[in-house]
């Protein structure tokens, strides 16, 4: 139950900025980027449907990601999103103040920042 | 793979976001959920565990969507909306409502199609009550126009007979009277011959007072009206043509004004002018093509002329305008005052008589009110139960869909809209489609009327009424259709938020339906749909039956091998000597042709007769009404009864003996006989017309035939020999050897060898005649069958859908009776007897209305009865069957049902 909830509240505050980074990189595609989500966090953090897909059109709608349509041969047509250069800016912004916020976390709980 | 953007599109329906937005959302998710699904498939899950943890995925979906999407192609209700604020006002409701019928096209368009095929033919008939019973006469300020006419056999205790003023009444009427600021005068429209070329062509004519257009305040589209100009005995014959024939005989020549046109073989009017589209006169059904001044009847109809001259020959009809602040009573009073001033100058003309105002609306309707207020309620009556019908059948739809939006309502009625703004969203949408409806209905009812109105008899259809959707007709429809959103959407709305919130929003919204209440009120719509339908197809019946029944009727004379040819040589201006001529020719011409057994001469045309003359028997001193009974008097030839089949029953028929310088007689019928000498041998009696100085001896008595209508009240005849008695309007009676409608083109042609100038085109066999003098109640009935058609066909649809509703709500529960050993045969008798179950109850509920309707029908029902087994067999056995069928074809999905695909969906 705990754990259910500091999920929840985890997703809030961070998942704009998870979806970001993860595409930083390169394009992806709505369902792998929930599954980059699962894994890399080795399951214990989560986005269902109803959740990803709300926040990837915000974030699409503020003009921070835009997503295309995509065929490649042999597969089905996906969405695929990118960064946007305002995108990246914010990601920029929100890594440097997570790790201020991360640090001053640490100093006063004595957790070791990751 | 389970159907995922159907999944999608459930869960998204609730926030409207525009289809394009809703489609790309639907395609990206859906693909989502099927990698998701495969996965845990591949993973070693079973199908329906990986198919319900898809799905727990996107349950929460649409109050995702809500907090956070906002597309910017369609816009989105707020929450606030949802919730229903009291602030959001109606038209966002309408907007709101547009949105949803838009989104579900195959709900919209069976609503709308039901609902208009019962507005329309709500409207259609409407149209024609309009036309004839509620706005006949467009005229200016026409309730100030009463009818003056001739009211005879006031003091007999029996109906009073209706009839026009003589004219010379009428220059008394305008000379003494004070109450109306225009009395103006018209004749019975009468068949003239328009020659154009060689040829002789049929058109009426009234002859008009000067003031007859200002009196009933019309203007003209072109040219000019009469004027007092135009009342003087030596002033040129002008005629102002009616807008129809206008356009349809002279192709609406702008020039018309100052056209000559030639009448009969020698006199020509000018025309004036050109009345307003629409304007037939004073009448609710047929009008002339031509005005003609009054004055001119001295050239144009010697015949009209004579009798004008005559203060016992009721000649005009008066229409009369009211000066400002008269009422109708003190205009009566005022008029009593003339009867008692004529009842002294003229007591034997005016004894029985005396004149009387009534509403220019119902002396134009005359005798026909009473059958067209019959006829009027009976098709409202049964076009309202279709109206019904369909109602029922969108309230089922409604039902049937709020079932499936169960799961929106509830949301917001958990977000705390109050019940009452929930219903009003409701049934804002049922308002709508209804009114979508009533426009689609409009069109359906126009379509209707110029339908019903090409079943106008061709060479007359000019002549007829249009028909008038008008301002009334908009309103009726627009009234209707207003009703029937509030009929059909009012208790689906009700029942739908009554469901329990929690239930709702737990259950699935597939399931959802099966609430008991919610079918119990399906079942109870379906009931009340069959007993509606079941008294419209009886009444059908019932009519059915009586005109049937009116086709077997003895009219007393015989039909078949009977032709009849309108000629008219006197309004061909023939005078005595040349029309006894003309006579005499056609009889031996057409006498001898090969198909025509006998010919004969007569002043009356079958079925279309009026009493108009009184006669006084010799010995009886008239201080009675029925001392001068009115009668049917006919002009005719030596061999007339036996070529028109009518049976001699005592004495002798004409011969050529009886002529001009021998002793005047004349022939009765039998009502004539025992009315006027009860028990005692009418033949050698003697009597004379009212106005003639001259009696007659009766030589012979006949079988009494139908004058005026089949199936008629018996009424008194009088014939009298053409020799005694010169008419110049005489009609050709011929009964052939063969079918008559063989004989006639050779007849006519013969006829215009003789004279090339006449219009012999107007030519009818028995049949005709007798199809003729039942025209609206064929019509009538007509209406009621096509009507009773529609019922069927809404309520087979109806069923059908119901049925088909239920079985798919209730897979589940089949395929487990199947599974649990149920035979195919078991799930059909199943499916329908519950089915049937309804309709049987409808078809009881019907039976017992239609017996109440049927007493309430039985005064206007001919020869059948009001429980007439036929009628009622007959209706019970189609619905039966339509109600099988429509049950079958569901049935039979259910029955091939596999049990476990229907397990496992459910």
């Amino acid at each position: 139950m705990e754990d259910q909830q500091f999920e929840q509240e985890w997703k809030k505050g961070s998942g704009e900025m998870l979806i970001l980074a993860l595409i930083e990189d390169q394009p992806r595609h709505g369902y792998d980027i929930s599954k980059l989500i699962e894994s890399r966090s080795a399951g214990s953090l989560h986005f269902h449907v109803a959740t990803l897909y709300p926040l990837l059109y915000r974030l699409e709608k503020r003009g921070w990601i835009e997503g295309l349509w995509v065929e490649k041969a042999g597969q089905r047509r996906r969405r695929y999103y990118t960064l946007t250069p305002e995108g990246s800016k914010i990601l920029e912004r929100q890594r440097s103040s997570w790790k201020k916020f991360v640090t001053a976390i640490g100093m006063i709980t004595g957790v070791e920042h990751a | 793979m389970p159907d995922w953007k159907q999944e999608i599109s459930e869960r998204l329906s609730i926030l409207n976001l525009g289809p394009e937005s809703e489609a790309a959302i639907v395609d990206e998710l859906s693909q989502h959920l099927g990698d998701l699904y495969e996965e845990l498939m591949s993973s070693g899950m079973s199908a329906a565990d990986a198919r319900k943890e898809v799905l727990s995925q996107i349950d929460p979906l649409a109050a995702e969507f809500q907090k956070t999407h906002r597309p910017t192609s369609a816009p989105v209700e707020t929450v606030e909306f949802l919730r229903g604020a009291p602030l959001t006002g109606l038209w966002k409701d309408f907007r709101y409502a547009a949105r949803v019928l838009r989104k579900n096209p195959g709900f919209t368009t069976a609503v709308v199609v039901a609902l208009a095929l019962g507005i329309g033919a709500n409207t259609a008939i409407f149209t024609v009550v309009n036309t004839l019973m509620l706005n006949p006469l467009a005229f200016r300020n026409s309730s100030e126009l009463v009818a003056v006419e001739t009211v005879e056999g006031l003091k007999s205790g029996s109906a009073p007979r209706v009839l026009p003023l003589s004219y010379p009444n009428l220059l008394d009427l305008q000379e003494r009277q004070q109450v109306f600021s225009d009395v103006a005068a018209y004749s019975l429209a009468a068949p003239l011959t328009l020659v154009s070329g060689s040829r002789g062509e049929r058109i009426f004519a009234e002859f008009v007072t000067p003031n007859f257009f200002e009196t009933l305040g019309v203007r003209p589209v072109l040219g000019r009206f009469l004027g007092s100009a135009d009342a003087g005995p030596d002033t040129d014959p002008v005629a102002v043509i009616s807008y129809s024939a206008w356009q349809q005989r002279f192709g609406a020549d702008p020039n018309i004004a100052g056209r000559v046109l030639k009448l009969n073989n020698n006199t020509v009017v000018t025309v004036v002018g050109v009345a307003p589209p629409g304007f037939k006169g004073v009448t609710v059904l047929f009008g002339p093509d031509l005005w003609i001044s009054m004055a001119a009847a001295r050239v144009v109809s010697p015949v009209l002329q004579k009798s004008l001259q005559d203060r016992g020959e009721p000649s005009v009809m008066v229409a009369s305008r009211l000066k400002p602040g008269v009422s109708q009573s003190q205009a009566q009073a005022n008029i009593d005052t003339l009867n008692a001033a004529l009842l002294q100058q003229y007591p034997e003309l005016s004894r029985n008589r005396a004149l009387r105002l009534r509403p220019i609306v119902e002396a134009a309707q005359g005798d026909r009110r009473q059958s067209f207020l019959v006829g009027s309620v009976v098709l409202m009556i049964v076009v309202g139960l279709i109206l019904l019908i369909a109602c029922s059948n969108a309230a089922s739809l409604f039902l049937a869909r709020a079932s499936g939006r169960r799961q929106e309502i509830a949301v917001r009625l958990a977000l705390g809209a109050g019940r009452g703004r929930v219903i009003r969203q409701l049934l804002t949408e049922s308002i709508l489609l209804a009114l979508l409806s009533g426009a689609a209905g409009l069109v359906v009812a126009y379509a209707g009327c110029q339908l019903l109105w090409s079943f106008r008899p061709p060479e007359v259809a000019q002549n007829i009424v249009d028909a008038k959707m008008d301002g009334t007709v908009l309103a009726y429809a627009l009234a209707i259709s207003l009703l029937t959103g509030v009929l059909f959407g009012l208790a689906p709305a009700i029942q739908a938020t009554r469901a329990d919130i929690v239930d709702a929003i737990k259950e699935s919204a597939r399931t959802a339906g099966r609430s008991r209440g919610r079918v119990h009120f399906r079942n109870l719509l379906l009931a009340g749909q069959v007993a509606l339908s079941v008294v419209a197809l009886i009444a059908s019946g019932l009519f059915l039956r009586s005109i049937q029944r009116a086709y077997t009727i003895d009219p007393g004379f015989q039909t078949d091998h009977l032709a009849v040819f309108l000629i008219n040589q006197g309004q061909a201006g023939y005078d005595r000597a040349r029309a006894e001529e003309f006579y005499r020719a056609v009889r031996e011409r057409v006498g001898s042709l090969p198909g025509v057994d006998s010919v004969s001469w007569s002043s009356t045309m079958p079925l279309w007769n009026r009493a108009a003359r009184n006669v006084q028997l010799e010995g009886q001193e008239p201080q009675r009404a029925q001392d001068t009974p009115g009668v049917i008097a006919a002009v005719v030839d030596p061999n007339f009864f036996s070529t028109a089949g009518i049976r001699v029953m005592g004495g002798r028929v004409f011969s050529s003996a009886d002529r001009a310088s021998s002793e005047p007689v004349a022939i009765v019928n039998e009502t004539m006989a025992k009315r006027s000498w009860p028990k005692q041998d009418a033949i050698g009696r003697r009597f004379r017309f009212t106005g003639d100085t001259v009696s007659k001896r009766i030589v012979g008595v006949v079988k009494t035939a139908n004058y005026t209508g089949l199936g008629e009240d018996p009424q008194p005849a009088v014939y009298t020999p053409l020799d005694q008695d010169f008419s110049a309007s005489m009609i050709l009676w011929l009964r052939t050897r063969t079918a008559p409608s063989q004989v006639i083109a050779e007849v006519q042609r013969e006829l215009r060898q003789i004279d090339p100038q006449l219009d012999v085109s107007d030519a009818r066999t028995g049949s005709k005649i007798v199809d003729q003098a039942l025209f609206f109640a064929r019509i009538g009935v007509s209406l009621l069958g096509v009507f009773g058609l529609l019922a069927l066909a809404l309520v087979a649809v109806g069923l059908y859908g119901s049925v088909a509703y239920s079985v798919n709500q209730r897979q589940g529960e089949i395929g487990l009776r199947v599974a649990l050993g149920a035979s195919r045969p078991d799930v059909l008798r199943m499916v329908i007897g519950q089915g049937m179950k309804w309709v049987g109850i409808g078809l009881g509920v019907g039976v017992a209305l239609a017996l109440l309707l049927g007493q309430a029908m039985s005064t206007v029902l001919f020869g059948v009865s009001p429980a007439d087994p036929v009628s009622f067999g007959g209706a019970l056995a189609v619905l039966t069957m339509v109600a099988l069928a429509a049950c079958l074809i569901p049935a039979r999905r259910a029955a091939n049902l596999d049990p476990q695909v229907a397990l496992r969906a459910h």
